[in-house]
């Protein structure tokens, strides 16, 4: 039998991890009944999330985003503000799992399981987005991709949790993109995915660009050789198809049942020529 | 919550008049939305014993021993059973008695049980499987088709690897190919399907004080079941009960002993409690039958004209490490290996063969499904060689009633492909096709594709596909149907509902339904190969037509009139039209003694009258005479950068003969399309030496609902003079369409096809890659 203990507030939650130190932290379980349920963790004591207020909610202000770790899937993509100004996190949870996922997944939970195929995690790259990460002791802050070190491993202590995520506003007029490729049109895991924030001049040509793609390496990549490459370029097919060499030389994926390395690799590259479409007409 | 009060009432639906042709709602529908249905599976008896198979773990191995000692001395463990507890033959089989209850010493694939355990509750059933270690020693194993037609390949049986190898010929293909002006050849592979119902195989098994074993099982074949059972574990067969309830899916996964034989085996060792086995998704997967792999190869020469002339093709079956229905799979296959074409030459050679993968079995499709990829590949590239209009090609060539079949067996009932065709070809869909391609947007490409396709129904000649109906008045003034053939969701239960109704003139709550239930109803064959609703709605018709007749006349002493012919049954009553006067129905039955308010008739299907002198191999099945037809048309739409599939919209055309129920008629079309779209498009058992990788629906991927388009379905109400209401049954047909008419359209958007299913990106984003051959894309 597993205990389950449903804190309500800040101080009820640290002095529960206070006095059971080995209990497992859970928010949506999505992915932590999966697992147990595979037998890869049996947890004695699991500690809930879910009623805390504090790790709730989407906050804005002149830099940009405040999202709490708590906030699910579905609240994420119902709310106006991520709509406006993370257009390319909202096209990514619009391709997480199912409406029955969103609507018990989190944030958090997406974050902390560190999957590589986790669909937010490359939005949040290309935006440079900070974690913020709470304890009994105080706070912290931590890039993402400083956060996540590894498949299922992530900066967090014991007795931390994350609580937030805070991401800037992207200049104005640029382009966000994400696109996912699965093997059907819902509940798929991502065989490899891109997210793009690429800021062009009005000359059409790139002033900015940042891409992290899915599903290609142990973590979310982000390859530079590739941003720098579009710098004063237009993005053109012959330019994106050279930028795409770069990409595929520069992911590391594996094989598995899904897909092989070899497509994975060449789709990562694939997908950069859609630009050529999308980039010419900005999302707002 | 004030929100939920404001909603009106929610209650059943009225209850409408059952009437053939019109879409009553379907007599389930209600209890099952609401959860008060009761599947096997929702049956918990009081004071039960969880039982669970041990399952080997290996595909090939030598059995040497099952240490049990640790699992039974687990508290909560009632008993640890082995081969060596098994009294009878330990065997059990459709047709082919060669797969074992629990394995004696040879595990033939990674799921034969080895050991049956029966403990208190779930969680100590659990850990007492764990604890039970087989002493296995690895055998080289047969893991494909190839390899298990090797000289030197390991014997899986002693009769050898191969289960049943047959040939059915017509004309002299010897000499046809020199009058050919095109011929196409192609192989094809396809993988191993899982059915993927909802309700993984399960039931209760119970011996009652009076000695009788009943089981309440998910079953599509009650009183088959029976026989398996005595035969497998040496028992009476008349002194077994088996009670089928609804099913949540089966689609041929539930034909012939799944839990069966183990569920009966662990209640005859704990003196009268109840026993109940579930097995989990993965052991589903693992143990459960599957839709065979198969190989194709063919070859296919037409005349100038167009007229196909001459075929030669090999079919080989995987059927993994048990017979189940392989070499029935393998007929079907064959029996259609040409097509609904006009063929008068052909030679057509088949394959089952035995492996270590896991068991081939019935699957809706049963074998034409892989043969429909073969052919309709062919009539596509043959229509490409002629510089023919794919559908044109099909016209020319599609079987009429008068015909003689590529397995040389004449068409004498209906025969509607043409006017499905016919009916494709006025479409806007079809006639809007070149639309299609044309407004791609960027990185996309387009395609559409048809298929031409059919399926036999019932048993085939050798073994009477026969049904008993029985249907009574109640004392109440309604009537019963005591069904006899499962329902496993294709709604063949509320199809005799309907039949009843209308022969009866009653409304829909006026009719019960009771599930099959072998202490009930009367033997009536299995729910499968299309056939349920036709042979037992044709016993039902003579049934319900019977107890008409004597009502009228039992009705007629009591209104005191001469003679019936005034009267007619109406809802709830007896008329006399004359006088107008009414006689309850309630009435009329508290007159009559239970035995006279019964009526049971049988019907036997019919077979073929011709001996063809081809096909000496299939003792059972061959030939069939009762085919549906279908035609279908499929817009696809290619990413060029992924290689991603994407079926945008469908019609399927079909041919059951007259339609009872035209709601529940589309449904089984679509059900079938969107089944097909998954065999297509992303179903596969993934198999490393026998071991599925993916058991599970995490990774075992059936298409969701947003990946299969709107499907329109359309009818072709020939009309099937032998049939109930002149109809056909449509079951499986529906399944056949999608992977050819899919690939139809691939080649036509990329100029060339993947010759291997399912049609993923990794292999798409290949053709894709390749130089453009648009120049000869089909038209
Ligand atoms: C059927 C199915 C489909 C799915 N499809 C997708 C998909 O398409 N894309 C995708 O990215 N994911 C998918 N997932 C995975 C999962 O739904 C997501 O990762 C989801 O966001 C996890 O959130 P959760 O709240 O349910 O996590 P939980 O299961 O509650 O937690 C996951 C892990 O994170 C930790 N954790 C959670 N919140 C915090 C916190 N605030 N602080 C510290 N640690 C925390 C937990 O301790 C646990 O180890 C799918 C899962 C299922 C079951």
């Amino acid at each position: 039998m597993t205990q389950v203990l449903i804190p309500t507030s800040l101080p009820e939650l640290w002095s529960a991890l206070r006095e059971q130190p080995s209990a497992h932290l859970y928010a949506g379980g999505t992915d932590l009944l999966v697992k147990r349920r595979a037998g890869l963790l049996d947890p004695a004591i699991l500690i809930h999330l879910g009623r805390i207020d504090a790790l709730r909610g989407v906050t804005a202000d002149d830099d940009g985003l405040r999202l709490g770790a708590g906030c699910t899937h579905r609240e994420l993509l119902e709310d106006a503000q991520v709509r406006a100004v993370l257009p390319v996190l909202t096209q990514a949870l619009q391709t997480l799992g199912s409406p029955p996922i969103r609507a018990m997944g989190t944030l958090g939970g997406n974050l902390c399981t560190a999957s590589p195929a986790g669909d937010t995690l490359p939005p949040l790259y290309v935006l440079d987005a900070e974690v913020e990460l709470w304890s009994a002791g105080g706070e912290r802050r931590l890039l993402l991709r400083d956060f996540i070190l590894g498949p299922g491993r992530t900066a967090l202590q014991s007795g931390e949790i994350l609580a937030a995520v805070r991401v800037r506003r992207a200049p104005h007029g640029s382009v966000q993109h994400f696109e996912k490729v699965g093997l059907r049109n819902a509940l798929a895991c991502s065989l490899v995915s891109l997210a793009a924030l690429v800021q062009t001049n009005p000359a059409g040509r790139v002033k900015h660009a940042a891409f992290a793609w899915g599903s290609v390496g142990p973590t979310v990549i982000r390859v530079p050789e590739v941003e720098r490459h579009l710098i004063g370029q237009p993005l053109s097919l012959s330019v994106l198809s050279e930028a795409a060499v770069l990409a595929r030389r520069a992911v590391a994926p594996i094989d598995d049942l899904r897909a092989d390395a070899d497509y994975r690799r060449q789709v990562a590259g694939n997908l950069l020529l859609r630009l050529a479409e999308t980039g010419s007409a900005p999302e707002r | 919550m004030t929100e939920r009060s404001a909603r009106p009432e929610l209650g059943p639906p009225q209850s409408p008049m059952l009437e053939i042709g019109a879409s009553v709602p379907r007599a389930d529908a209600w209890a099952k939305v609401i959860g008060a249905e009761h599947y096997a599976i929702d049956h918990y008896p009081l004071g039960l014993l969880w039982a669970g198979a041990r399952r080997a773990g290996l595909a090939h191995a030598r059995l040497r021993g099952v240490a049990i000692e640790a699992a039974r001395a687990l508290p909560g463990v009632v008993a640890v059973l082995t081969a060596a507890d098994v009294p009878g033959t330990n065997r059990q089989g459709i047709v082919h008695k060669d797969q074992p209850v629990l394995v004696e010493d040879h595990v033939r694939h990674w799921g034969d049980p080895v050991a049956l355990v029966l403990a208190e509750d779930r969680e100590t059933l659990r850990r007492a499987l764990a604890l039970v270690e087989p002493d296995l020693e690895p055998l080289p194993g047969v893991f494909d088709i190839a390899a298990a037609l090797r000289p030197d390949a390991p014997t899986l049986h002693p009769g050898g690897n191969v289960l049943l190898e047959a040939e059915i010929s017509t004309g002299d293909t010897a000499s046809a190919w020199d009058v050919c002006a095109a011929i196409v050849e192609g192989t094809f592979d396809l993988p191993f399907q899982d059915h993927g119902f909802l309700e993984t195989q399960n039931g209760v098994a119970q011996v009652e004080p009076d000695g009788i074993l009943t089981l309440t099982v998910s079953t599509q074949a009650p009183f088959r079941d029976r026989f398996e059972i005595a035969h497998a574990l040496g028992l009476d067969p008349l002194r077994i009960r088996v009670i089928s309830p609804y099913l949540g899916g089966a689609f041929g996964g539930k034909d012939g002993a799944t839990v069966q034989c183990l569920l009966a085996l662990a209640a005859l060792h704990v003196g009268g409690r109840p026993v109940k086995m579930v097995w989990e998704r993965e052991e589903c997967m693992i143990a459960g039958y599957k839709r065979h792999a198969a190989r194709l190869c063919y070859r296919l020469g037409a005349l100038t004209n167009g007229t196909l002339h001459a075929l030669d093709c090999q079919l080989y079956f995987d059927t993994g490490a048990y017979a189940h229905l392989g070499g029935e799979v393998m007929e079907l296959g064959l029996e259609h290996a040409g097509g609904p074409y006009r063929i008068a030459h052909t030679r057509m050679r088949g394959w089952a063969v035995y492996t270590n993968n896991p068991i081939g079995g019935a699957m809706r499709g049963f074998g034409v499904c892989q043969a429909s990829f073969g052919f309709e590949r062919m009539l596509d590239r043959l229509a490409a060689a002629l510089g023919r209009d794919r559908l044109d090609l099909r016209r020319q060539n599609a079987l009429r009633r008068g015909d003689r079949n590529a397995a040389g067996v004449t068409l004498v009932h209906s025969t509607g492909l043409a006017a499905c065709l016919e009916t494709l070809s006025r479409h806007p869909l079809w006639l809007e096709r070149d639309r299609w391609p044309d407004q791609a947007p960027p990185l996309k490409r387009r395609g559409v594709g048809v298929a031409a396709v059919f399926n036999a129904m019932g048993y085939g000649r050798g073994l009477p596909d026969a049904a008993i109906a029985k249907i009574a008045l109640t004392p109440d003034g309604r009537f019963r149907v005591d069904s006899a053939v499962s329902d496993m969701g294709q709604g063949n239960a509320s199809a005799f509902a309907q039949i009843a109704g209308q022969i009866l003139c009653q409304r829909a709550d006026a009719i019960e339904l009771v599930q099959p239930d072998t202490a009930r109803a009367l033997p009536s064959g299995s729910s499968s190969a299309g056939r349920t609703t036709y042979s037992y709605g044709n016993a039902l018709v003579r049934a319900c037509e019977a107890l008409r007749a004597k009502l009228l006349h039992r009705a007629s002493l009591l209104l005191m009139v001469d003679e019936p012919s005034g009267l007619a049954l109406l809802p709830g009553r007896v008329r006399h039209l004359p006088t107008g006067r009414d006689l309850p129905l309630a009435r009329l039955a508290a007159m009559l003694p239970e035995t006279d308010r019964v009526s049971i008739e049988q019907f036997v299907m019919p077979v073929s009258q011709e001996v063809p002198d081809t096909g000496k191999a299939f003792v059972i099945g061959f030939p069939h005479v009762l085919f549906a037809y279908a035609a279908h048309l499929a817009y696809v739409e290619i990413d060029t950068l992924t290689g991603k599939l994407e079926v945008c919209r469908y019609l399927a055309v079909t041919d059951g003969g007259r339609v009872l129920n035209p709601r529940n008629f589309d449904q089984q079309i679509q059900g079938a399309v969107a089944q097909g779209i998954g065999y297509a498009l992303c179903e596969e058992l993934r198999l490393q030496e026998g071991r599925i990788l993916n058991p599970d629906f995490a990774r075992y991927l059936l298409p969701t609902s947003l990946d299969v388009p709107d499907i329109a379905s359309l009818a072709v109400a020939t009309v099937e003079d032998t049939g109930p209401f002149g109809m056909k049954g449509i079951g499986e047909v529906g399944i056949n369409g999608p992977l050819p008419a899919i690939a139809s359209a691939v080649e036509a958007a990329l100029g060339r096809c993947p010759s291997q299913s399912p049609l993923e990106p990794r292999r798409l984003v290949a053709e894709v890659a390749a130089p453009s051959a648009s120049d000869d894309a089909p038209r």
